[in-house]
């Protein structure tokens, strides 16, 4: 294990072209050792180049990546028994059994995890027997997931890993993602799920047209990019807009309809002073809610031009 | 780690795969067994020495077509079953899930070479034993060894072949036309399915030029009573070195690992 301290993934000045067309132009950022880093952007954001950069795939037209402390340019051996894959999809042959397939890939790394404990930890334990072709599609990621942390890795690359999941496997994979983290790992996550990297990343970086546009601490980052907390409501009885917009006079006030929304940086004293002039009146605030921008939000704010672009 | 279990163990994991896809048993051991039946039911002479190969060696009808089809076995055993199972690997990410891993490249190519020979040295001996005791095909003591050296050769080659034109293939589906198909044209002007003596003689220059005629003339000498010295031939030798050669350098430029087809 390396020390805590230590960063498992630098990247600085990244840039990768393909013929005239720059699909990484210039990005910077570092993993530290032991946390869940979120890799976030659309499609075509530049998001599998630069993963198949760190995992030692693709060559990069410039900059500088370190991934433990080895250029990934130039993967070695070595480097290959601590870094653990999980790929968009699923790359195992459908007339293997799940049990063969996890043997044969620990055969391949020096210091393997036990076949059947893994098979266990990914909740396959029924399914060993199975041929791969007869596995449903979380199954399938699942297999893969075990494939991907057989040889024990320092770090784990997971690529959409929940992509195709109902929500109970999804919670099951979240968990077995935290029980990674427990165990020390360092995971660098892709996914499309915005309350997926909310709950797993400890920091999120957000990739558009090859550049991040936001990155830091996963709960700051709204707050780091100057994104206002939402107090709504719908009014009703002797309210009126001109009465709330009084009550709280340094924050945005918007209505449509009779649905208020109020943008503020100041949540408590204004809540206190609408919670007040509601009670003064003898009004029920319908439908209260106090909505701190969530990562989705952040993302797709972020991201809406491209998105209108593709 | 010890690499040779790695080797070992890729190449019971190809064997296995190749053991539950029912197609490729039917094609690369059934058909050939059917071939060597039907060609001694319709052809045979009661083993009298009718046909003649270059050099004016006499052989029987039975003894041409078991070696003729043993060296279209060793062909589709290896030349297609490598270009078809390396092109279907590549293209479902397989083979690019394999580069992820500490795994030593050599080792997968090893494994697969060695299933694709022991596929075809099980066919050999098969189809040798079976021309043997059904159709009294004789065995001479004296180019035995010949003859194995022949198959082993032809192994190579193929081999090397195979893995060559895998770099060509765009998917399963045109690598398991090209190949077979190839093999079967190959084979009308390599002494497979016609004794060479009854070709046109442009065709039979045509077929002087793959390795398969020299494979099928090589294994044919070695079957005739009447041949010479150790029945090894020069010529055969050299064709067949020479397309292993050919074979080896252009799958080590070329192979590919990763997905050509662009994915959605």
């Amino acid at each position: 294990m390396p020390p805590v301290s230590e960063a498992a993934i630098t990247v600085s000045g990244l840039r990768k072209s393909y013929g005239e067309h720059e699909a990484v132009r210039g990005i910077e950022f570092e993993v530290a050792a032991g946390e869940v880093f979120g890799f976030l952007g659309p499609n075509g954001a530049g998001k599998t180049t630069t993963i198949e950069i760190l995992e030692g795939y693709r060559e990069r037209s410039g900059g500088e990546v370190s991934v433990l402390g080895v250029d990934p340019g130039a993967p070695t051996r070595a480097w290959r028994n601590r870094v653990g894959l999980v790929l968009q999809e699923c790359e195992l042959d459908p007339l293997w059994t799940v049990a063969e397939a996890v043997s044969l890939f620990a055969r391949f790394y020096e210091k393997p995890r036990p076949v059947a404990e893994t098979i266990d930890l990914v909740g396959l334990g029924d399914k060993r027997d199975a041929r791969v072709a007869t596995l449903s599609g979380g199954q399938k990621r699942r297999a893969d997931v075990a494939i991907g942390i057989i040889g024990d890795p320092d770090l784990i690359f997971l690529d959409e890993p929940t992509t195709g999941f109902d929500p109970s496997a999804r919670r099951d994979a979240w968990n077995m993602i935290e029980g990674l983290k427990a165990l020390g790992k360092t995971v660098f996550l892709t996914t499309h799920y915005m309350d997926e990297a909310q709950h797993l990343a400890d920091r999120v970086a957000i990739l558009r047209d090859g550049r991040i546009v936001a990155q830091g601490r996963t709960e700051e980052l709204g707050d780091d990019l100057g994104r206002r907390t939402v107090i709504g409501f719908s009014l009703n009885g002797s309210l009126s807009a001109e009465d709330v917009r009084g009550a709280v006079p340094t924050s945005q006030v918007a209505v449509a309809g009779n649905r208020v929304e109020i943008e503020t940086e100041t949540p408590q004293p204004d809540l206190y002073r609408l919670l007040e002039l509601a009670e003064q009146r003898g009004v029920e605030l319908d439908e209260l809610e106090v909505r701190r921008p969530s990562l989705e939000d952040i993302f797709l704010e972020l991201t809406r031009a491209e998105a209108q672009e593709s | 780690m010890n690499d040779r279990g790695v080797v070992l163990a890729q190449a019971r994991m190809a064997i296995l795969v190749a053991l539950r896809t029912p197609r490729v048993l039917i094609f690369t051991a059934a058909f050939p067994l059917i071939l060597l039946v039907l060609f001694n039911s319709i052809f045979s002479k009661g083993g009298n020495e009718t046909t003649t190969l270059p050099g004016d060696l006499k052989l029987s009808a039975e003894a041409y077509f078991t070696a003729g089809i043993i060296a279209y076995s060793v062909a589709l055993s290896t030349f297609a079953t490598l270009a078809v199972s390396l092109t279907t690997q590549r293209e479902n990410g397989q083979l690019k899930r394999y580069r992820g891993t500490p795994m030593p490249p050599w080792t997968f190519i090893a494994a697969q070479i060695t299933r694709a020979s022991a596929q075809a040295l099980l066919m050999t001996a098969l189809l040798l034993g079976v021309g043997a005791i059904a159709y009294g095909v004789p065995v001479p003591a004296s180019t035995f060894p010949a003859f194995i050296a022949y198959v082993l050769l032809g192994t190579a080659a193929m081999c090397s072949l195979g893995i060559a034109l895998s770099a060509f293939t765009p998917n399963p589906d045109a690598a398991s036309t090209i190949a077979p198909f190839s093999v079967v044209m190959l084979s009308f002007v390599s002494g497979v399915w016609i004794p060479v003596d009854q070709l046109p003689s442009w065709l039979e220059t045509v077929g002087k030029v793959f390795p398969l005629y020299h494979l099928a003339l090589g294994l044919q000498t070695t079957l005739a009573p009447g041949a010479s010295g150790t029945g090894l031939e020069l010529g055969n030798v050299v064709v067949l070195l020479i397309w292993c050669a050919v074979g080896i350098r252009i799958a080590s430029k070329r192979f590919k690992w990763e997905p050509q087809a662009a994915k959605a």
